[in-house]
């Protein structure tokens, strides 16, 4: 007696036909197969089908351009991204942000597709208890829990590197049967953590991520991320930042600044934005960036202390960008 | 041999060796071999010798627990409770009785490891034991596979009616605390050092008060001491509960059979595991054979079956096939043990000189269900305090329970004991460390190490050149601190090794003591090898069978101080035993026979001599045995507690660290720690400095990550994993440099004593005292993150400096 | 079930399995190479760690059928005959370990990183066993007897050449 069905997609169309099928939710598509191992492990999901992503090919592979920008096919790994040499060198953002997540073993398997597509690391949300008992309430919200946006939910997107991904403009490219495909902005496919949703994303049911889009870099372009943990080892983060500016003649001509583990889903500090435009960035110019940007967080008791850590980190990484 | 009363006074040598070492007359009992000379005169005892079972560590042969397949062998999964505290109304197994693949399904009748009530009528009518905390096992499942077990577990349907329950200390004190037992309580020790004092008052879910821990007390008046103080300190300390986490969760092999029962346990002492069998099971001790052949970590928390050995008994029993229980993580974290958490009060008055003149101490602590949360015997071991008062309380909440946790109580207590002594100093404006010159005079082993051990880590640490407090402009502050050590010198009362000389020459030296990491069979084949002339690979130790000869406890410390001395003398008693055969082949009397080197000798001819193996072949046996205990120490003991025998001289240590505090995101790092410790004599250096590695990376661990975070709305722990369980990792581990002192303390015919628990205890202090170093703030509460650290560097009400 | 076949320790395995079996059960409980250990079940302790077509991968974390007709390597496997590898070698003299049960997984990665680059720093040792958890902290005596493997391996390689 086997526990669920497996079936290896030979291709996009095919597994897009494989899920539509399925209106109950319980055929549930697999790259690495990290998180739904955890969710099935925590006894979250109980999927009766797996689609398997891994043989289809065309999911794979990393190219880059210096007209057309980067593309990393769904499959690619976060081993492969922090890796790559042009990555590194154009996108080093993103680089920094796949090498700082979950652990060398995790970072073999885990893909960026799955990365972006992954659950909440809330404590309520990786138990099943708080799935099965819902109706006790009651929930007391962590030390590591939203500081922005947190009227409904505390939770809080779990992926890294998608906070270094939305600070170059990254977009998401699925396809569902048929050949039908859309490109969704990163911060449009990205959706508030939710109990009662089984994705925090607008990917359809029938759809799967076939690869993620960064846009080409502007001349003078310069970046920078910071994970803050507690731990260096190993730790999900009190709060990371992505920082991507645009200068010409030393002045900002365009800046990203993206904070993640702050908010619902990864936050573009847009004060922090508006204040640097047109500015030359010295400590001081950085430093008030740094302070717009957390004017109007709403923490709770527990959390608080995220403000200035918050507030240190951008700082901290707006400066890291200018050397 | 027999255990004699009879004793003759010797002159030996005693002290620290490059130190102190003065000539002493101590009355030996008779038959007990000569004193061993310092380290450096002999070959094997105090080398830096290889663990001798690391080879079928690192290829993956060591078969723990966890790795033991039986044919026909079941596998088991618990049915935990899913509320913190009701009155179980019905449980119903028939679903999981019918899972395809499940042989059988027990349910629990009584919840061990817990505390008891004193009166056990009062709930003499529940049909099934309360529940007390989320995650209690309540029943268990056996299935011809595990996912069979998984899923049928998940099918045992229990029916609860909720009764109002408390998670926080605070909570539990408050006076309408829901109540969390209806009566007082006992907990009875553990040889692990668990257990609470019995006969105490309980009121409500306050149990106490117990003046001190381990025989301690107070003593003179504390209010004519204070009036004498210049200066007095009053602060308030927190600390954490930490859960034990070893790499290989608790569990047992449960194999039922008419004749006996085996039980295959990941355990600290398989003795314990025996006798909880025996007395749950109403067994023989004879029908019970436990074996552990590697434990994979346990920290304090592995001692007796447990509620998972009991299921898996019950199981295999039901079943009539082997049952393989091990926990889950979750499991792991939240019902089998852990560090209880601390609220203590000290005030501490001194003379402007830096004499002590009264110490009060009043603490709670909440080990959950389970009593024992005091706060170690410091305050009135370590120093000349002549005024001292000690008050601890246990409270009880609906919570996992507490067990014995490296260095029991004393972690927290040092944390307390430790800083409030540098606040002190530092009022006084002055050194810490000449603070400690002045109070840590008591006429014990402990007392004159850290004398020593004081000098040499301010030499490695540089003390002399440390910076004034807060020196540091920038964000990131730097600073050093000081902590002292101290734990008991214990040793187990009945502890016997058997040593045995094949006809072939090969030696097989046995204990049923188990190695949860430490080394026993190491230092046992090296004491005996020392004896023999061998190497230490030359002697098969076979250990982790409870039909050897009965072995220590892996808990207080004591293995070592323990067996090497039953080693000793077992391979003594051998050896003179084949002298005595070769003597006359090699012209001389048997008292003039050497052992060295791997080879046997007269004394004074080298030359003439045989090897071992020809020593063996020309006495021409089929085997010699000989078995031997370990004596009491020779100036005898201040307490004895069953087995656990506890002398009045402890064992020191002192540590230094070195710390960077991020002050603008409130992380800390730990740089650098100087360790010097004591355990009477170094019976592996290399091994000792492996535990030392490991005290001080729980210290830190302890200070900066570890915290159980529960849910008050439901008493389920939030944080039961290993990614939000904060542990140090490799990136976390500081540079360590470890100093040995060797101290003769000639008690026992090795003068070995532990080390894995002094390791831990200074390290957190330590830290502390470095971040009022580096901040100018001191941390009250513990474990030091961003959230702790944050607060305490905004917090006002903060010591002044005169230093 | 479904038909898994992979090599394991170079040797050709074909086992059934339910799918949502992980390759650490496999090996544990199809195969019997119990030297690899399971401390967390998610991923966060390594213990698990074995060389999948030559990559460190936490094996509780592997789908087995992610498996399929791929290498895998583990702790059974990496010593030649009775001939220990350099790192397992080094673990022993430097006793990089106590209890011992974080041991294979952490030889896995040590070693890993040694024949990777066996010019590697202090640093690098300490990225390459970020992920696992040694309880008893035998971190220390890790570090010290990965760089002498290292050591040893680089010394050899020159020696070849």
């Amino acid at each position: 007696m086997s526990s669920l069905q497996w079936i290896d997609a030979k291709s996009v169309d095919e597994a897009a036909t494989l899920l539509s099928a399925d209106d109950s939710g319980t055929t549930i598509a697999k790259a690495g197969g990290i998180d739904l191992l955890d969710l099935i492990k925590e006894g979250i999901v109980a999927p009766a089908r797996i689609v398997n992503l891994q043989r289809i090919d065309a999911l794979r592979g990393v190219q880059f351009d210096d007209a057309k920008g980067l593309r990393l096919g769904s499959l690619t790994t976060l081993a492969e991204i922090a890796s790559n040499a042009a990555i590194r060198q154009r996108y080093p953002a993103l680089a920094a942000a796949a090498a700082h997540a979950a652990t060398p073993q995790v970072r073999n398997a885990a893909t960026i597709g799955g990365n972006l597509l992954q659950r909440p690391r809330c404590w309520y949300f990786r138990n099943e208890f708080f799935h099965a008992a819902r109706a006790e309430g009651g929930r007391e919200q962590s030390q590591y829990g939203a500081i922005f946006d947190n009227a409904k939910t505390t939770m809080m997107h779990a992926s890294t590197p998608a906070t270094a991904l939305l600070a170059y403009d990254a977009s998401v490219h699925v396809a569902g049967k048929a050949g039908r495909s859309r490109t969704i902005a990163l911060g449009d496919f990205l959706l508030p953590p939710d109990f009662d949703r089984d994705r925090d994303t607008t990917l359809g049911r029938d759809e799967v991520v076939t690869h993620i889009s960064v846009p080409p870099l502007k001349a003078g372009t310069r970046a920078a991320y910071h994970k803050q943990t507690e731990r260096d080892s190993y730790d999900w983060p009190i709060c990371d930042v992505a920082v991507v500016l645009t200068l010409t003649n030393r002045k900002v001509e365009a800046a990203r600044i993206v904070a993640g583990a702050v908010a619902p889903v990864p936050r573009r500090m847009t004060a922090s934005e508006d204040l640097l435009r047109s500015r030359e960035i010295d400590e001081g110019v950085a430093a008030e960036a740094a302070r717009a940007a957390v004017r109007g967080a709403t923490p709770t008791d527990k959390n608080s202390y995220k403000v200035p850590v918050l507030e240190t980190v951008i700082r901290r990484t707006i400066s890291a960008a200018m050397t | 041999m027999s255990a004699s009363d009879e004793r003759h006074s010797r002159t030996v040598l005693t002290g620290i060796v490059g130190d102190t070492l003065q000539p002493i007359a101590r009355n030996i009992p008779v038959g007990e071999p000569p004193e061993l000379p310092p380290n450096s005169e002999l070959r094997v005892i105090g080398k830096r010798v290889n663990r001798v079972d690391a080879v079928p560590k690192v290829t993956g042969e060591a078969r723990y627990t966890f790795d033991v397949q039986l044919p026909g062998m079941l596998y088991a999964r618990i049915a935990s409770s899913t509320v913190p505290h009701a009155r179980i109304k019905s449980i119903d197994t028939s679903a999981a009785e019918a899972y395809p693949g499940v042989k059988a399904v027990h349910i629990l009748d009584r919840v061990l490891s817990i505390a008891q009530l004193r009166d056990p009528s009062v709930e003499a009518n529940e049909r099934f034991p309360l529940v007390r905390y989320n995650g209690q096992p309540i029943a268990a499942v056996a299935a011809t596979s595990m996912r069979a077990a998984k899923a049928a577990a998940k099918l045992v349907r229990i029916e609860y009616e909720r009764l109002p329950h408390v998670t926080t200390l605070e909570g539990a004190m408050a006076d309408d605390a829901p109540v969390v037992f209806p009566g007082p309580t006992e907990q009875a020790a553990t040889a692990g050092g668990g257990g609470a004092p019995p006969n105490l008052p309980q009121k409500g879910n306050l149990r106490g008060p117990a003046r001190g821990g381990l025989g301690g007390g107070g003593r003179g008046d504390v209010q004519q001491g204070f009036a004498q103080a210049d200066y007095i300190v009053e602060r308030d300390y927190r600390t954490q509960v930490q859960t034990h986490t070893p790499m290989e969760t608790h569990g047992l092999v449960a194999d039922w059979r008419d004749e006996e029962l085996t039980l295959y346990a990941s355990t600290q002492f398989t003795l314990s595991v025996r006798d909880e069998a025996a007395d749950v099971f109403k067994l023989p001790k004879e029908k019970i054979r436990v074996i552990s052949e590697y434990t994979g970590g346990g920290f304090g928390a592995k001692f007796g079956i447990g509620n998972y050995g009991a299921l898996a008994i019950h199981l295999s029993r039901k079943a009539r096939a082997p049952v393989r229980l091990m926990l889950d993580r979750r499991e792991e974290h939240v019902s089998v043990g852990n560090r209880p958490s601390s609220l203590q009060r000290l005030k501490l008055g001194a003379r402007r000189d830096g004499t002590v003149t009264a110490l009060q101490v009043e603490s709670f602590g909440t080990g959950g269900v389970a009593a024992g949360a005091g706060v170690g015997f410091a305050h009135t071991a370590m120093y000349a305090i002549p005024n001292l008062s000690v008050e601890h309380y246990d409270v009880f909440t609906d919570a996992g329970p507490c067990a014995a946790f490296r260095a029991p109580g004393q972690v927290q207590g040092i944390f307390a004991l430790e800083q409030a002594l540098d606040e002190l100093a530092h009022e006084l404006g002055m050194d810490p460390l000449a603070v400690r010159e002045k109070i840590d005079t008591n006429d014990t082993d402990d007392a004159r190490a850290r004398k020593v051990e004081r000098r040499i880590g301010a030499e490695r640490a540089r003390w002399s050149q440390r910076r004034p407090t807060g020196a540091d402009q920038g964000p990131v502050k730097r600073g050093i601190g000081v902590a002292q050590s101290q734990w008991a010198y214990i040793v187990h009362g009945t502890t016997t090794c058997e040593v045995r000389i094949r006809g072939d020459g090969s030696v097989v030296a046995l204990t049923g003591a188990q190695d949860i990491g430490t080394g026993t069979r190491t230092v046992m084949a090296q004491t005996v090898a020392e004896e023999l002339g061998l190497r230490a690979d030359d002697v098969d130790t076979r250990i982790g069978d409870s039909r050897y000869p009965a072995g220590p406890a892996s808990g207080g410390s004591r293995v070592t101080s323990s067996i090497t001395p039953a080693a000793r003398n077992a391979a003594y008693l051998a050896a003179r035993d084949l002298a005595a055969r070769v003597a006359q082949s090699l012209g001389a009397s048997t008292e003039d026979i050497i052992f060295q080197d791997g080879r046997v000798f007269a004394r004074g001819r080298p030359e003439r001599g045989m090897t071992f193996v020809e020593a063996v072949k020309t006495a021409n046996f089929d085997e010699i045995v000989h078995r031997a205990d370990r004596r009491e120490d020779y100036d005898g003991y201040r307490a004895k507690l069953g087995d656990l025998h506890i002398s009045r001289h402890g064992i020191g240590g002192v540590q230094f660290a070195q710390i960077a505090v991020d002050t603008e995101t409130g992380v800390v790092k730990v740089e650098r720690i100087v360790a010097v410790h004591d355990c009477g004599r170094p019976i592996n250096p290399k091994l000792i400095e492996s535990q030392i590695y490991g005290g001080v990376i729980q210290g830190v661990s302890y200070a900066l990550y570890e915290e159980r975070h529960l849910d008050p709305g439901t008493g389920v722990q939030l944080n039961a994993n290993i990614d939000q369980y904060k542990i140090v990792g490799s990136r976390e581990t500081p540079a360590i440099e470890v100093h040995l002192i060797e101290q003769l303390g000639r008690q026992s015919s090795t003068d070995a004593r532990g080390v894995a628990e002094p390791a831990n205890v200074a390290t957190a202090a330590a830290i502390a005292n470095a971040f009022y170093n580096a901040t100018g703030k001191r941390i009250f509460t513990l474990p030091m993150t961003p959230a702790n650290v944050l607060a305490a560097l905004r917090a006002e009400d903060q010591p002044e400096d005169r230093s | 079930m479904m038909e898994l076949s992979l090599t394991v320790n170079g040797r050709r395995c074909t086992v059934h399995v339910d799918p949502a079996t992980t390759l650490v059960e496999v090996l544990r409980d199809e195969l019997g190479l119990t030297g690899t250990k399971i401390g967390c079940d998610r991923g966060a302790c390594s213990a698990c760690t074995v060389w999948l077509d030559g990559e460190v991968v936490a094996s509780c974390m592997t789908f087995a059928l992610d498996a399929r007709d791929k290498q895998v390597t583990t702790i059974e496997g990496l010593a030649q005959g009775e001939q220990l590898h350099p790192v397992q070698q080094a673990f022993v003299e430097h006793d990089a370990m106590q209890c011992g049960f974080c041991t294979p997984g952490m030889v896995m990665s040590c070693a890993h990183l040694a024949e990777r680059n066996p010019d590697c720093t202090l640093d690098d040792v300490r990225g390459a066993v970020s992920g696992h958890l040694c309880r008893c902290g035998a971190y220390p005596n890790i570090f010290k007897a990965t760089l002498a493997a290292a050591a040893a391996m680089r010394q050899r390689k020159g020696g070849n050449t």
